[in-house]
């Protein structure tokens, strides 16, 4: 029998989709695993948003408004999910995999000194274990791992590679104390938004993705961020794009920015090497446009058009808002 | 000041990688080992701290692997770091991601250090994991995703860090690890004087022992398993449309999308 806690990472009390996916996912786990599904939300904004997960599938949710939590990096959120961890005994702990995520989860698993399953898109149950299934190497490989001791460990998860499923089952609240005799010493002063996008890229459904094809960074404003509108997505970018300043780090897709699986990918301008590849390939259908038709995506995408990027998207977007409109 | 680099080395990138079906491990016969491109960065990071905090300060770089591959650490050295240290032992064969991270810890509290910088990723194994898990081994704190190091001296630092949606300021004590991205600057190029000269720098090895690593190492101590490695699912071939102009280039895509229900 184990317990599953999913790390719930949020901004102020907003979350993204991938906390009720991990949600899911925890509750199928522990139903196979004899135990219950709690979550953790801590800093502030954290009491209104631990109500909102009483929607979802679980048991427990500890939740904690102390201010340090958002005052001092990472080491307090690490602190109140070991307490959470304390709580339930060794546990299966599923954290999404972003930026946060990875930090957190390499703390807690030292901390717990637990094994570390990393960027897992399938989890299985045989014979009363967890089966962590994850692409490596550059997504060439895809290897099935298990914790070797005690079955109990940290996970973390890719966006969009499970389905939410909202349920209110009575999730109690449970508000955690703080960690006696702790002290921190990284403060952040101050948190500045660059990615002009409202949704989260790694979460988001449709991403349409720009790269050297586009020439500068005027056809992200004026191109891709419409279409990205009209298909309720997000912009992201080559590392060609961000290398040249075009854009911000913060959208760059690919084996040294963000890993997304949305439904739909579309890549305008991008020639889809192997570094881009590692950042997309599990999209559901990849549409690219490029003028050349012998560029590597064509190995990936489902659909390649070739043909000028910059007449073809403003005509896509048009008949993606008239398909709108006519449907509204 | 005394800076760490961790640098991870990595079968060559650009050499198509396998695993072995019976081990579960990479396959490392027959390819060149090089160090982890993001790691680079890091070593540019330490360099231009030296360069601006002057004399006293060092760089050592240190990397977890078998002593065969000694010599792919002089590229760092021909950067212009200081001195190398591995950590070598076949004891340590096969670690996961917790052992490597622990036994990363035991020998870097034998060497000391003020600062650590490591790349943010790794090329090859792409957890992400090791930087949390060794600075919570080390008990310091974890300054990740720097792309801009603001000010540092008299114990402190203060630095820009990536976020999801931007970037944080974050300042704290030192000592403390910090994970550099790529907006940091590109990595130099060895100059012939610096390649000259790092034949000469020390690289030296400590063993297991040597570090007190006293709980079980390697494949024996690692908490992660790999049960079975499959090929991904084959995706189909693209389907190539030629668009003679926008607007049929632009009804092809349409087209494809509402026949799979994404418009």
């Amino acid at each position: 029998m184990r317990d599953v806690i999913i790390f719930v990472e949020h901004s102020g009390g907003q979350t993204r989709k991938v906390t009720f996916e991990l949600a899911a996912e925890a509750r199928r786990l522990a139903d196979a695993l004899g135990g219950k599904a709690h979550a953790l939300v801590a800093g502030s904004g954290s009491a209104a948003l631990a109500q909102q997960l009483q929607n979802h599938p679980l048991d427990k949710i500890f939740h904690t408004e102390d201010p340090d939590v958002d005052k001092f990096l990472l080491d307090p959120v690490v602190d109140y999910l070991e307490a959470a961890a304390k709580v339930t005994g060794p546990a299966v702990i599923l954290v999404p995999n972003t930026m946060l995520g990875r930090d957190v989860a390499g703390r807690i698993a030292a901390r717990l000194d637990a094994g570390l399953a990393s960027d897992v898109t399938e989890l299985r149950v045989e014979n009363g274990r967890v089966q962590c299934i994850a692409p490596k190497l550059q997504g060439s490989t895809i290897t099935t791992c298990t914790f070797k001791a005690g079955d109990y460990g940290v996970i973390t998860v890719r966006p969009n590679a499970f389905a939410a499923q909202p349920q209110a089952t009575g999730a109690q609240l449970v508000p955690l104390e703080k960690p006696a005799g702790k002290t921190y010493g990284m403060a952040v002063e101050s948190d500045v938004e660059e990615a002009s996008g409202e949704i989260g890229l790694e979460e988001a459904a449709v991403v349409v993705s720009g790269g050297r094809g586009l020439g500068g960074p005027e056809p992200f404003e004026t191109l891709l961020k419409p279409l990205a509108e009209a298909l309720g997505g997000a912009v992201g970018a080559s590392r060609a794009a961000a290398d040249a300043g075009w854009v911000p780090y913060s959208l760059q897709i690919g084996q040294t920015g963000k890993i997304v699986s949305p439904q739909l990918y579309i890549a305008v301008g991008i020639s889809g090497a192997i570094q881009h590849k590692v950042g997309m390939q599990t999209a559901g259908t990849i549409v690219a446009i490029n003028r050349d038709g012998t560029v590597p995506i064509g190995e990936t995408a489902d659909l390649l058009v070739v043909g000028d990027l910059f007449q073809i998207i403003p005509a896509l977007t048009t008949l993606v808002q008239q398909a709108k409109a006519a449907h509204t | 000041m005394k800076i760490v680099v961790t640098v991870k080395l990595v079968p060559d990138p650009n050499a198509v990688r396998r695993i072995d079906p019976t081990t579960k491990r990479l396959v490392r016969a027959g390819l060149e080992t090089a160090l982890n491109p993001f790691d680079e960065y890091a070593i540019e990071a330490a360099l231009q701290l030296k360069e601006r905090l002057g004399a006293d300060t060092t760089v050592t770089v240190f990397t977890m692997a078998p002593e065969s591959m000694k010599e792919s650490l002089r590229k760092a050295l021909a950067m212009g770091a200081d001195d190398a240290v591995m950590l070598s032992d076949p004891a340590l064969e096969g670690s996961d991601v917790s052992v490597t991270a622990y036994a990363m810890a035991q020998a870097l509290k034998k060497t000391g250090f003020d600062l650590i910088l490591s790349g943010a990723l790794s090329d090859d194994g792409n957890t992400g994991g090791v930087p949390g898990a060794l600075a919570e081994y080390l008990g310091v704190p974890g300054l990740t995703n720097v792309r801009k190091i603001e000010e540092i001296g008299d114990g402190r630092i203060k630095a820009q860090r990536e976020t999801d949606s931007g970037y944080q300021v974050v300042s704290g004590p030192l000592p403390a690890l910090v994970t550099v991205t790529m907006a940091i600057g590109e990595p130099r190029y060895a100059s012939l004087k610096g390649i000259m000269g790092a034949k000469k720098k020390t690289i030296s090895t400590l063993s297991a022992a040597d570090c007190g690593i006293d709980r079980p190492a390697g494949s024996d101590g690692a908490k992660m398993e790999v049960v079975a490695i499959a090929a991904p699912r084959a995706r189909e071939k693209a389907k190539i449309v030629e668009a003679a102009d926008g607007p049929s280039g632009a009804q092809a895509i349409f087209d494809f999308l509402r026949e799979r229900k994404l418009v």
